[in-house]
């Protein structure tokens, strides 16, 4: 079944003409005709989960939007960076005016007059795309003030990120929007009740919000009908890795894994087994080939010790080492850590090293326990979820893949064996370096005092 | 604004039922039941929590994660465990990720002895790591500033320096840069974090991340004693501990008084204490022989300032300023007063108000607390810049503005640094004030809104809410028609009912650091002890130098004051100290006066080596005590001006420094009953004491008001405005770690004017008027209004006294 996916390929679907040729923007002036509650209930119906990763009802969380007069926004993630997702970029690129129509229904629905697209600086593309679109939204009376006639007024700014994957951290996103380095707030306060500029604010994933239209054109009833009872929906994937038709599929929620990795991806290439998959991202705990035949939905995933997330899977086949593929995930991790709280700062970092240490040979067994126990010390105790995401895959692979990691060890020990290695000298940082010449040195400062 | 009321709600913590306020965080809450979070990043004067160094992990029934202990608030019948294997392990975990990246280097670290990261880790850590990669090397330690170190690898990242700097501070230098392990503390370009406030951080730190360069290496913790006194370096009078080692102050750290400084310090207060203990300070009696000042015994210094004054008995002038204590300036005008019918007195520099005036507006209704700014439903700020005249006060307001929605509103000469978190700024054209408070209370009093200035002040006082603070400078009463605009600031007080609401009122910042006690004690010519009438009334300080120089007086004693830096009119001043035949002069330092003019120097005694008491601008008495011995000669200023009193043939009666107080608390009635016992650790605010009521009642307002002069238009010349750094001070001068602060001549104008008049930034001026001229730095200042230009006060060369009373000026580039 394809709903968001529909016509994806019709030439020209980004621009209004095309869009609304083919039925765009009839929600929305629907959704206007009634009454923002009745939207709302249509969408909370729906009962679908938001499709950035966190899985959490759409509507439940629009309703925690305090009502009354007060500065309200709804912010749509489109800060698209983990691994392995590449969903959001084709349904911005190329039918925008889904994810506008879809967000003003939200907006309308949550009582919302302020919005914002917060799109990762490296779309550079899909945001000239969605500008251009914005633009005809505007001149075409869907944004703005009045629209359509209603009582309803909504701003849309597309604001481009500045590189950083924490910036996908809801909190993050905002402390970002708001112009300040993208950290992570302490929660609570949740951004449903303090956000944007201390506001309340609905936070919403691209293909959340692109969805939103089908859900009032089938109904939210008939919405929930599809897939299964706790997952509804239909889910674009993001298939990568190890597969001959790489790409982003549309599937309906609850088939098995093995018809995308397999049916839709056509899987690994000849003679190649899948050793090992990410299910939602490199930040899902990895399951293996005896997993393929897992139901492809939220709590299926959940229940086999991983995610559904945002959706991406990665295919790794028997020809990549384990250890190679830790390493990629806690490098890419031990990198986009904020740094603001000890655990993921500290233990990616840690972590990191330690992964290095085994591929070089410079490790023992004993270590394995070691990078275990690091991971258990990170899970849990983080300020927001970016730890856990590196710490639950790397503890999952060490889980799964003990006897490779160790074999790996012994190999890598007896090629150093071989070839004695010299440690390397302790490089000083560049960036460290103070002002200079402006006051006096330390040493006057010191023979001053 | 009501404060915040606390309940007190039921809690278990590790089995024990505890009695704790609602909604405090669990850290604070767990200290009722004698139970102790560890915790690096918590601090709630920069805020609220931020949870990251996450050390205060703790488990609450109910929750399946575990939860930050900085920012889960206490609730009624909420069950907490500390000590669980489960929060144990994640404390451990915390502290082996915090020191695999911190070098061990306690034995070489200043903060080893004080560091909660060494205490958490003996008390909260695994005792071993297993970590054995290299750790992350910055080069160290550099210099952030001249007064502040950064080794960066011992940093755990905490935030509290960055939160201070952006949230607290508000001066928005310091930044975290890079991501991840890598993050660093620094500063946009590597520029030096030079702040009026930046030494908080290093308190702040809790490892030794960030040290004071005047500090590092020189005291070991557990060698050092901390002695508790006072700051009296500016009206602030912050509470500050002296860490003491071999009778030498080491470093000052803030005391935290809620009700005085909130627990931050300014760098002046932090480092001008290096002034104390420099080569050039005053610390033997001196007597003027053959035109130098020699070094003599106590004995004839004493006989010399006694003959010189006995003989001038009648035609004596006394100033007081400075550090000033109550007991010392109580003492001066029993001196003068009983010893040598000279009633001829001051601790004001640019004042005079009648008696009637100075106790309305000393009534114990209006006066506000410093805690009020941070409560108020709308804070005034007129004809002052806090950062400059009392710094902490700057701190405080931001604080109120950020954190409890206080409305501000800014009606100043010169641009302030409080313009940008201001709801309403209004520019005072120098010498405007009156003409700003006549309007107001026009507009105050009457129903049509005006729209100018005044009226749109009025418009926001009246719509702000009843709790209005108004925090004004001395400097709004200078000038000759000074007692016109107190009078209508007491009539808009009338006008907004300041007297009769509680969280409401004026805070007048003396331009000395105990004007208020100098004043209240009779440091003034037409009021003795307590605003009461005195037997007799003398002239004031403009009097005093008229007198010296037209010979109606002959001697002068100056207890810890400079006029020719502190007061108004330097050329008048010159001419008065040319004339006198005998100046004595209490002094720390040589400055211009003493060295040029002093027939008779006595060494004073540094702040840190004070015993006596202080009253803070709103009314607090505080009390200095001694932290070290004096140096050399040094004797308390008290006991010199009883020998010099018996030398002119009276008995002051005090033998020790408590008796002067006990004098002194008997003098004024509204000190009435206080104890320096009672003083001790917190002080006492007099208006609110039942004993306030015996303030003699001043003229009642509402005043009828006279029409304030206009402009002198059509006059030549830039209007000159005036300022006083927070870096004009002889301690600043005198400190080695602070002289790259010392305050220039920066004459401030604006683009416009220095375009016309063909002037550069940078380049040097001369400001004249009359005959006389400063010369400057030109410092283009794009807030500054077009036709005024500021003039810097009290430099210790160059300062705009020189220029008298002129109200227009020529900018020229001189010879």
């Amino acid at each position: 079944m394809k709903l968001l996916f529909q016509d994806i390929d019709e030439p020209g679907l980004h621009t209004l003409e095309v869009y609304e040729r083919r039925g765009g923007y009839k929600m929305l002036r629907q959704a206007l005709g009634s009454a923002p509650e009745e939207v709302l209930h249509e969408i909370e119906l729906s009962d679908i989960r938001g499709r950035g990763g966190a899985g959490f009802q759409m509507g439940k969380k629009a309703s925690f939007i305090p009502k009354g007069a007060m500065d309200k926004y709804l912010v749509c993630n489109a800060d698209e960076s983990e691994p392995g997702a590449f969903k959001d970029r084709e349904l911005m690129q190329k039918n925008p005016h889904q994810l506008i129509e879809g967000l003003i229904i939200g907006a309308y629905a949550a009582g919302v007059n302020r919005s914002f697209i917060f799109i990762r600086g490296e779309y550079a593309y899909q945001a000239d795309i969605l500008d251009a679109a914005v633009e005809e939204a505007e001149a075409a009376g869907y944004l703005g003030e009045a629209i359509l006639g209603s009582d309803h007024d909504l701003s849309l700014v597309v604001h481009r990120g500045a590189g950083a994957y924490i910036a996908g951290e809801e909190t993050a996103l905002l402390d970002s929007l708001e112009g300040k380095r993208a950290n992570p707030r302490l929660k609570p306060p949740f951004p449903a009740i303090t956000g944007l500029y201390q506001g309340p604010t609905l936070v919403n994933n691209v293909e959340t919000l692109s969805t939103v239209p089908h859900i009032l054109r089938l109904g939210g009833e008939e919405f929930a009908k599809i897939g299964t009872e706790t997952s509804s929906g239909t889910k674009v994937v993001s298939v990568s890795g190890s597969v001959q038709r790489p790409g982003n599929y549309e599937i309906t929620l609850g088939i098995p894994a093995r018809e995308i990795i397999y049916g839709l991806a056509g899987g690994p290439p000849e003679g190649r087994e899948v050793k090992l998959w990410f299910p939602g991202g490199s930040s899902a705990p990895v399951l293996t080939g005896d997993d393929l035949d897992l139901s492809y939905d939220f709590d299926t995933l959940a229940k086999a010790g991983s995610m559904l997330g945002s959706g991406s899977i990665i295919v790794v086949d028997d020809s990549v080492p384990v250890v190679e593929v830790a390493k990629k995930v806690a490098k890419f991790y031990k990198h986009e850590s904020c740094g603001k709280c000890t655990p993921c700062r500290e233990g990616t970092n840690w972590t990191v090293k330690m992964l290095d240490r085994i591929d070089s040979g410079e490790a023992t067994p004993m270590d394995l326990d070691i990078l275990a126990s690091v991971q258990d010390q990170i899970i849990g105790n983080c300020l927001c979820v970016l730890g856990d995401s590196m710490a639950m895959p790397i503890g999952a692979m060490v889980a799964k893949f003990r006897e490779e990691f160790e074999a790996h060890i012994e190999a890598a020990r007896e090629r150093n064996q071989e070839t004695t290695a010299v440690p390397e000298p302790i490089p000083l940082r560049g960036v460290n370096a103070g002002y200079a010449g402006a006051y006096p040195p330390m040493t006057a400062v010191e023979e001053m005092g | 604004m009501p404060r915040p009321q606390t309940e007190m709600v039921t809690f278990t913590i590790d089995g024990r039922e505890v009695r704790a306020p609602e909604n405090a965080m669990l850290i604070d809450g767990a200290k009722y039941g004698d139970v102790e979070i560890p915790y690096f990043c918590y601090e709630p004067k920069l805020g609220n929590a931020i949870g990251a160094c996450r050390m205060c992990l703790v488990e609450i029934e109910g929750i399946p994660k575990l939860q930050t202990g900085c920012s889960t608030p206490v609730k009624d019948g909420m069950v907490v465990n500390t000590q669980t294997e489960r929060v144990r392990e994640a404390q451990q975990a915390i502290v082996e990720f915090l020191l695999i990246n911190h070098p061990l280097d306690c034995p070489v670290c200043d903060k080893g002895g004080e560091c909660p990261l060494q205490d958490i880790t003996m008390g909260w850590g695994p005792g071993t790591s297993r970590f054995i990669e290299p750790k992350r090397h910055f080069r160290k330690p550099l210099e952030l500033s001249p007064l502040i170190a950064i080794d960066r690898e011992r940093c755990i990242v905490c935030y509290r320096c960055v939160r201070f700097s952006q949230e607290v501070s508000e001066d928005y230098q310091l930044v975290l840069l890079e991501r991840s392990s890598e993050t660093f503390v620094g500063t946009f370009d590597g520029h030096p974090y030079v702040a009026p406030f930046s030494g908080n951080i290093t308190e702040l730190c809790p490892v030794g991340a960030l040290t004071s360069s005047p500090y590092r290496f020189r005291v070991r913790p557990w060698e050092a004693e901390n002695a508790g006194s006072l700051c009296t370096l500016c009206p602030a009078q912050c509470n500050v501990s002296f860490t003491v080692r071999d009778e030498r102050v080491m470093r000052v750290l803030a005391r935290d008084h809620e009700g005085v400084d909130d627990g931050w310090l300014c760098d002046k207060g932090r480092y001008g204490f290096q002034s104390i203990h420099v080569d050039e300070r005053i610390t033997e009696p001196m007597v003027r022989e053959g035109g130098e000042l020699r070094p003599v015994s106590w004995d004839r210094a004493l006989e010399v300032a006694a003959t010189g004054l006995a003989e001038a008995r009648g035609k004596v002038g006394g100033l007081a300023g400075g550090g000033t204590s109550n007991e010392e300036g109580f003492l001066l005008q029993r001196l003068l007063r009983e010893g040598l019918d000279s009633p001829n007195l001051d601790s004001r520099a640019a004042t005079s108000m009648p008696l009637e005036l100075e106790r309305a507006l000393a009534a114990p209704g209006l006066q506000a607390s410093v805690p009020d700014l941070e409560f108020a439903h709308a804070v005034l700020v007129l004809d002052c810049e806090p950062v400059d005249d009392a710094p902490i006060l700057d701190l405080r307001i931001r604080k109120g503005v950020r954190r409890r929605q206080v409305k501000l509103a800014v009606a100043s000469q010169r641009p302030s640094s409080l313009d940008p978190n201001a709801f309403l700024s209004v520019r005072i054209p120098p010498g405007g004030a009156e003409s700003l408070l006549v309007g107001l209370d026009t507009a105050l009093s009457g129903d049509g809104e005006a729209d100018d200035d005044a009226g749109e002040l009025a418009a926001f006082l009246r719509g702000a809410g009843e709790d209005i603070v108004i925090l004004y400078g001395e400097r709004l009463f200078s000038g000759p028609r000074g007692l016109h605009a107190a009078r209508a600031l007491l009539n808009v007080a009338e006008a907004l009912n300041l007297a009769d609401v509680g969280g409401a009122g004026l805070l007048a910042i003396p331009a000395s650091p105990n004007g208020r006690g100098l004043r209240e004690v009779g440091v003034l010519p037409d009021a003795g002890p307590g605003l009461a009438d005195p037997p007799a009334k003398g002239g004031g300080a403009q009097a005093i130098a008229r007198g010296l120089a037209g010979g109606e007086l002959s001697a002068l004693y100056l207890l810890d004051v400079d006029p020719l830096r502190d007061y108004h009119d330097r050329g008048l001043w010159e001419a008065a100290l040319d004339a006198a035949e005998t100046v004595v002069a209490h002094a720390d330092q040589m400055t211009e006066a003493v060295r040029d003019y002093a027939t008779v120097v006595f060494p004073v005694e540094a702040y840190a080596e004070k015993e006596g008491t202080v009253v803070h601008p709103d009314g607090r008495v505080q009390r200095l005590r001694q932290a070290i011995d004096r140096p050399n000669q040094v004797r308390a200023g008290w006991q010199v001006i009883v020998d010099v009193a018996r030398g002119v043939g009276i008995d002051l009666e005090a033998l020790t420094s408590s008796m002067v107080s006990a004098q002194l608390f008997a003098a004024v009635p509204f000190y009435e009953g206080m104890t320096l016992d009672g003083l001790a650790g917190h002080g006492e605010r007099w208006p609110a004491r039942e004993q306030a009521a015996a303030v003699p009642a001043g003229a009642s307002a509402p005043f009828a008001l006279e029409d304030p002069p206009g402009p002198d238009e059509g006059v030549a010349g830039l209007l000159i405005g005036r300022y006083r750094s927070i870096w004009a001070s002889k301690e600043i001068d005198a400190s080695p770690a602070l002289k790259f602060l010392t305050a220039r001549q920066l004459v401030e104008l604006s683009p416009a004017d220095a375009q016309r008049l063909d002037v550069a930034h940078g380049e040097e001026i001369e400001v004249a008027a009359n005959g006389h001229s400063v010369r400057g730095v030109a410092h283009l200042r794009a807030s500054v209004p077009e036709g005024v230009v500021f003039v810097a006060e009290g430099t210790r060369e160059q300062g705009a006294n020189v220029l008298g009373d002129e109200a227009r000026v020529r900018i020229g580039k001189g010879p």
